[in-house]
C-alpha cells in the first residue's frame, strides 16, 4: 500500500489530465464521502438554480408590479423603518457560522477534540439562530402583513409564493444541517472521531473527515443564502 | 489516516479564515449599500451580481477549500454551470417574450 | 524518484523480453501496475435473512431488486399499452374504455415506461450489478445509502400504483404533465391522481440521487489497480454518463413537481395564468405555463439520453464479445458518449417548437439538436465497423444487437426530421412523433435490455437461457415491434394526431382505421411473445444448461470472479489487477481469441497487443 504524496504530483492542467488518465481514483486524495458530498452539492446547486431561474422568469413575466423587498422586509427600529435589517443580521449570523465551521474543520484535522467540538456547537447554534430569525420573518409576513402563497397586499401574488418556497427550501436545508451539527457535536465530544467508533446506521468507522464533509454542506447552505440574498432581497 | 499525514497541507493558519471572514462582511456591507443608496437599473444589477459572485467565489475557494484542491475536482464542479448559464440566458429571453406578448395582446389590443 | 509519482506510468514493452519472471520493479518490469492507493473497503456483512435479502447492502442483490421491481412496473405499462391498442384498433368493442380512461392509460404508460422501467432498469438494475464487478470493486462505495435508494424507489412505485385507486383515478394529462390542464377539472385525475404522481416522482428523484451518487463515486474513486477510465468497458461509460445526467437533470423535474404541487394544493400561480372557467375567473393569475415546459424538458431531454446512453454502452460490449472483435474506435466511442451527454443539456426546447415559446429559440435549438446527431451517428458507424469482418456468432444476444442497430437507425433518422423546426411543425403531436420515440427509446433500448439479459443471465445465475426460445422471442419481438411502429410513421404523415381517444369521422382519419387494426394486432402478438421470455427466465433458473465460468469468453472483469455467480465481496481474497482494456479480442499471436483484462503482459509476450 503506498502513500499518495499529493505534494509531489504535478499540478495545474497537466496534473488534471494525468489524474483523469490514471487508474484507481480520479480525485487524488479525496475521501469517498467528500467526493460524494461535492457531487451531491452539484446536484443541489441545480435544484436551487432551477428555483431561482423559475423565480426570475415569472417575475419578468408578470404584468402586475412586483413588491419592493426593501420595503416588505424592513423592520422598525425606534419608529424608523430600517430596510432589510433582519436580512442583514441573518446574513451576518450565517457567514459567522460558516467561519466557525471552517475553524471546526481545521481543529478536527489537528485532532484538537475540544476546540473542534466547541466550534461545531457554535456553528449549530448559529444555524439555529438563523432558522429562528427566518421563522420570525415568516410569522411577521404571515400574521402581520397578510402575505400568503396565493396572494399578498403588496403586489404580484407570485411574490409570496416564491418567497415561501425558496426560503422554505433553504430553511429546510439549514435545519437538516443544524440537526447533523448537533449530532456531530455530540460525536466529537464523545470522542467518536478519535476512536473510530462505528456509526449506528451505516456501521462504518467515524473519522474527522466527516467534519469536513459536513462543513462542505454547511458552506453550501451559506452559498445558497448569498444567492437568495442577492436575487430575492436586493434585486 | 492518510489525512493525518497531510496535516501540513490541509490545515492552514487561522489567519486566512479570519481574513476571508472579514472580507465577506465587507462585501455583504457593500451589497447592502447598493440597496441603501437605491441604485437603479444596470448599475444596481451589475453591482449586485458582482458582489454576489465575489462572495460566492471566496466561500467556495477558501471555506470549501477549492483553492487548494486539485484541478480535476475544480473543473468537474464548475463546467456543469455552463448548462445553468445557458438555461438562465434563455429564460431571460423567454421572460421578456412572455411579458411582451401579454402587454401586446391584452393591453395594447394587438392582433 | 519513486514510481508512484508517475501516476500514468504504464508498462514498458520490449518485444521478446527475457525477463518473464521479473521480480523487482523498474524499467524492465512489463507487468508493473501502480500499488493500491487506498486500503481495502470496509464491507458490511449481513447475517439475518432480512439483512441478507430484504434490507441488503450488497449491490448485486440491490440490482436484482431494482430489476424485479422495474420489470413488474414495466409489465403494468405493457398491459396499459394493450388496452390503449384495444381502443385504437377496435374502438367500438370496449365500452368501458372511455376517453378519460384512455388518457389516464396514455399518461401512466408513458411515465411508467420512461422513468420507472427504463431508467430504473438501466441505472438501478444493470448499474448496481455490473458497476462494482466491471471496475473491480467489492461493492458500491456507500452500501447503506444504496440500500435506502432501492427502498425509496420501491415506495415511489407504490405511490404511483396507488394513484390507480384514488378517487378520480390516475392523472390523464399525458406523461409530460403540462399545466394548467393537469391540475384543472376536466383533465382526468386532476385531484389526487396528479398529486400522487408528483409525490411519486419526487420520491423517485430523491432515491435516484442517492443511487446516482453511489454509481458515480464508485466509478470515479473505487476502481481497482490498473483500471484507468480509458480501460473501462463501454457499458460503464454509458451508465456513468447517464448517471451524471440523472444527477444534473432530475433537479429540474423535482423543482417543477414541487411548484406544480403547490399550484394544486396551495393555489399558488407559478404555472397558472388567468383562467376563465365557464364564465368565471379562477383565483389563479399571472403564472407561466411555458415555464413548466422549459423546466420539464430541461429534465426531459437528458432523461431520454439517460435511457439511451446505457443502451449504447451495453450494446457496444455485447457486439464486441459476440463478434470476437474489439469495439471499433473505442476512444471515439467514449468521447461520443461524453459529448452526447454534455450536449443533451442544450437541446431541450426541440420538444417545444410549437409551444408558443419565443420564436427565436428555434434557431438555437435546431442547431444544437443537429449537432448532437453527429456523435450519435458516429457510434452507429462504429458498431457496424465492429461487426465488419468479425467472427460473428449468430446467437440470441447478437440477434438483439442487430435488431437494436436497425431500429435505432430508423428512429434516429426520424429524429432528424423532427429536429428541424419547419419539418417539425406539421409533424408535431402526430403519430410520427410516437413512432420516432418508440423506435429510438422503446424498441431499441428494449432490444439491448433483452440482449443484455441473455448475455448476463449466465453470470447472475450460472445457467444459460434457452437458445431456441430466445431466438423465437427475438424474431416475434423484432418483426412485431417493427410492424407496430413503422406504419405509425405514415399515420403521422397524413396527420393523425397523438393522444386522441378515437379517430373520428373525417376522411383522412377513417383511412387510418385499417392501419390501426393492423398495429393493434401486431401489438397483441408481440405482447403475447413476452410470455415466452418470462417462461424462459423461470424455466432456465432451475433447468437451464449450466454455464460455468466465462461461457462467452469475454474479457471484462465481471466474468473473472472466483465464484460464479459472484458472492459477497465479489473477488474473494485478492482484488483483480488490470493490465489492458476490455477489448483484446482476436489479437494476432495470442493463443486464444480473447485476452481477459487481468492477463499480465508477460503472459502474452508474443501477441501484438496494443498499448491500452
Amino acid at each position: 500500500m503506498s502513500d499518495l504524496n499529493l505534494d509531489k504530483l504535478p499540478g495545474g492542467f497537466k496534473g488534471m489530465s494525468e489524474d483523469i488518465g490514471s487508474d484507481q481514483t480520479t480525485f487524488k486524495g479525496v475521501n469517498w464521502g467528500k467526493a460524494m458530498m461535492w457531487i451531491f452539492l452539484l446536484s443541489d446547486t441545480f435544484v436551487f438554480s432551477c428555483f431561482l431561474v423559475a423565480y426570475m422568469k415569472v417575475r419578468a413575466s408578470v404584468v402586475e408590479p412586483w413588491p419592493y423587498p426593501s420595503e416588505v422586509f424592513a423592520l422598525e427600529m425606534m419608529g424608523v423603518p430600517v430596510p432589510l435589517l433582519l436580512i442583514a443580521i441573518m446574513t451576518f449570523v450565517l457567514i459567522t457560522s460558516s467561519g466557525t465551521m471552517a475553524l471546526a474543520v481545521k481543529y478536527g484535522y489537528e485532532k484538537n477534540r475540544k476546540m473542534c467540538g466547541w466550534f461545531v456547537l457554535l456553528t449549530a447554534i448559529g444555524g439555529l439562530t438563523f432558522v429562528g430569525m427566518q421563522a420570525f420573518e415568516w410569522s411577521k409576513l404571515i400574521f402581520h402583513d397578510g402575505v400568503r402563497p396565493w396572494g399578498n397586499p403588496f403586489g404580484a401574488e407570485q411574490f409570496g409564493a416564491f418567497f415561501f418556497m425558496i426560503t422554505g427550501f433553504h430553511g429546510t436545508h439549514v435545519s437538516i444541517g443544524v440537526i447533523f451539527l448537533f449530532i456531530f457535536a455530540r460525536k466529537v465530544f464523545r470522542g467518536d472521531f478519535d476512536t473510530g467508533r462505528r456509526g449506528y446506521f451505516t456501521t462504518m468507522k467515524s473519522d474527522y473527515v466527516a467534519i469536513e464533509i459536513l462543513g462542505l454542506y454547511w458552506h453550501f447552505v451559506d452559498l445558497v443564502w448569498v444567492f437568495i440574498f442577492a436575487f430575492f432581497y436586493l434585486w | 489516516m492518510a489525512e493525518a499525514k497531510k496535516e501540513q497541507t490541509s490545515t492552514h493558519k487561522i489567519g486566512i479564515y479570519l481574513w476571508i471572514w472579514g472580507l465577506l462582511f465587507v462585501l455583504s456591507f457593500f451589497s447592502y449599500m447598493v440597496d441603501w443608496y437605491n441604485f437603479q437599473g444596470l448599475l444596481r444589477w451589475s453591482l449586485i451580481l458582482f458582489f454576489m459572485f465575489l462572495k460566492a467565489g471566496l466561500i467556495m475557494a477558501f471555506f470549501m477549500h477549492l483553492f487548494w484542491e486539485r484541478y480535476a475536482l475544480v473543473n468537474v464542479l464548475l463546467w456543469p454551470m455552463t448548462a445553468i448559464a445557458c438555461f438562465v440566458g434563455l429564460m431571460v429571453a423567454e421572460g421578456k417574450y412572455t411579458v411582451f406578448s401579454r402587454l401586446f395582446y391584452f393591453f395594447v389590443g394587438g392582433a | 524518484m519513486s514510481d508512484e509519482l508517475n501516476i500514468n506510468k504504464k508498462t514498458k514493452y520490449k518485444i521478446k523480453t527475457k525477463s518473464s519472471t521479473a521480480s523487482g520493479r523498474g524499467e524492465t518490469d512489463i507487468d508493473y501496475v501502480r500499488p493500491a492507493e487506498l486500503p481495502e473497503q470496509d464491507l458490511y456483512h449481513g447475517h439475518s435473512f432480512i439483512t441478507k435479502w430484504i434490507f441488503c447492502q450488497d449491490a448485486k442483490v440491490i440490482g436484482v431488486q431494482y430489476t424485479l421491481t422495474a420489470v413488474f412496473t414495466g409489465v403494468v405499462g405493457l398491459i396499459l399499452s394493450w388496452m390503449m391498442r384495444m381502443q385504437l384498433g377496435y374502438p367500438d368493442l370496449f365500452p368501458f374504455l372511455t376517453a378519460e380512461t384512455y388518457y389516464q392509460m396514455v399518461t401512466m404508460h408513458g411515465m411508467i415506461m420512461v422513468v420507472y422501467l427504463l431508467t430504473a432498469l438501466f441505472l438501478g438494475g444493470f448499474g448496481n450489478y455490473l458497476i462494482p464487478l466491471m471496475v473491480g470493486a467489492r461493492d458500491m462505495v456507500f452500501p447503506y445509502v444504496n440500500m435506502i435508494s432501492f427502498w425509496m424507489f420501491f415506495v415511489a412505485v407504490v405511490v404511483l400504483m396507488a394513484s390507480f385507486f384514488v378517487p378520480g383515478g390516475p392523472t390523464g394529462s399525458g406523461w409530460t404533465l403540462y399545466p394548467p390542464q393537469a391540475i384543472l377539472e376536466g383533465t382526468p385525475g386532476s385531484g389526487y391522481g396528479i398529486l400522487l404522481m408528483l409525490i411519486s416522482l419526487s420520491l423517485f428523484v430523491i432515491g435516484f440521487t442517492m443511487g446516482g451518487l453511489n454509481y458515480v463515486i464508485t466509478i470515479l474513486q473505487a476502481r481497482t489497480r490498473g483500471m484507468s477510465l480509458m480501460r473501462m468497458p463501454l457499458t460503464i461509460w454509458g451508465i456513468f454518463t447517464a448517471t451524471v445526467l440523472a444527477l444534473l437533470a432530475f433537479p429540474a423535474l423535482l423543482v417543477s413537481s414541487i411548484m406544480m404541487t403547490l399550484d394544486k394544493v396551495l393555489e399558488t400561480s407559478f404555472f397558472m395564468p388567468t383562467i376563465i372557467k365557464a364564465g368565471e375567473a379562477l383565483s389563479y393569475d399571472g403564472g407561466s405555463p411555458i415555464l413548466f415546459q422549459h423546466l420539464f424538458w430541461f429534465f426531459g431531454h437528458p432523461e431520454v439520453y439517460i435511457v439511451a446512453l446505457p443502451a449504447f454502452g451495453i450494446v457496444s460490449d455485447l457486439i464486441s464479445v459476440h463478434s470476437r472483435k474489439n469495439i471499433f474506435g473505442y476512444r471515439m466511442m467514449v468521447w461520443a458518449i461524453v459529448g452526447i451527454g454534455a450536449l443533451s443539456f442544450f437541446v431541450w426546447a426541440h420538444h417545444m417548437y410549437v409551444s408558443g415559446m419565443s420564436p427565436w429559440f428555434g434557431f438555437f435549438f435546431a442547431t444544437t439538436t443537429l449537432i448532437i446527431a453527429v456523435p450519435t451517428a458516429l457510434k452507429v458507424y462504429n458498431w457496424i465497423l465492429t461487426l465488419w469482418r468479425g467472427n460473428i456468432r449468430i446467437n440470441t444476444v447478437m440477434l438483439f444487437c442487430l435488431g437494436f442497430i436497425v431500429t435505432f437507425v430508423n428512429g434516429g433518422i426520424t429524429g432528424i426530421f423532427l429536429g428541424n423546426v419547419a419539418v417539425d411543425v406539421p409533424l408535431s403531436d402526430t403519430y410520427f412523433v410516437i413512432a420516432h420515440f418508440h423506435m429510438v427509446m422503446g424498441i431499441a433500448p428494449l432490444m439491448v435490455i433483452f440482449g443484455a439479459i441473455y448475455h448476463w443471465f449466465p453470470l447472475v445465475t450460472g445457467r444459460f437461457l434457452d437458445e431456441k426460445l430466445g431466438k423465437l422471442h427475438f424474431w416475434i419481438t423484432f418483426l412485431g415491434a417493427y410492424s407496430i411502429y413503422f406504419p405509425m410513421h405514415y399515420l403521422g404523415f397524413i396527420g393523425v394526431p397523438r393522444r386522441y381517444f378515437e379517430m373520428y369521422d373525417s376522411p383522412y382519419m377513417t383511412s387510418a382505421v385499417g392501419m390501426n387494426e393492423f398495429i393493434s394486432l401486431a401489438a397483441f402478438i408481440v405482447g403475447a411473445a413476452q410470455f415466452i421470455f418470462f417462461y424462459n427466465l423461470v424455466k432456465s433458473l432451475r433447468l437451464g444448461k449450466p454455464a460455468g465460468k466465462n461461457p462467452w469468453k469475454a474479457n471484462s472483469l465481471e466474468w473473472l470472479t472466483p465464484d460464479v455467480p459472484p458472492t459477497h465481496g465479489n473477488w474473494g481474497e485478492k482484488l483483480p489487477v488490470v493490465h489492458r482494456w476490455a477489448y483484446d479480442y482476436g489479437v494476432p499471436g495470442a493463443k486464444e481469441d480473447y485476452i481477459p483484462q487481468t492477463t499480465a503482459p508477460s503472459e502474452v509476450k508474443d501477441a501484438e497487443v496494443e498499448k491500452t
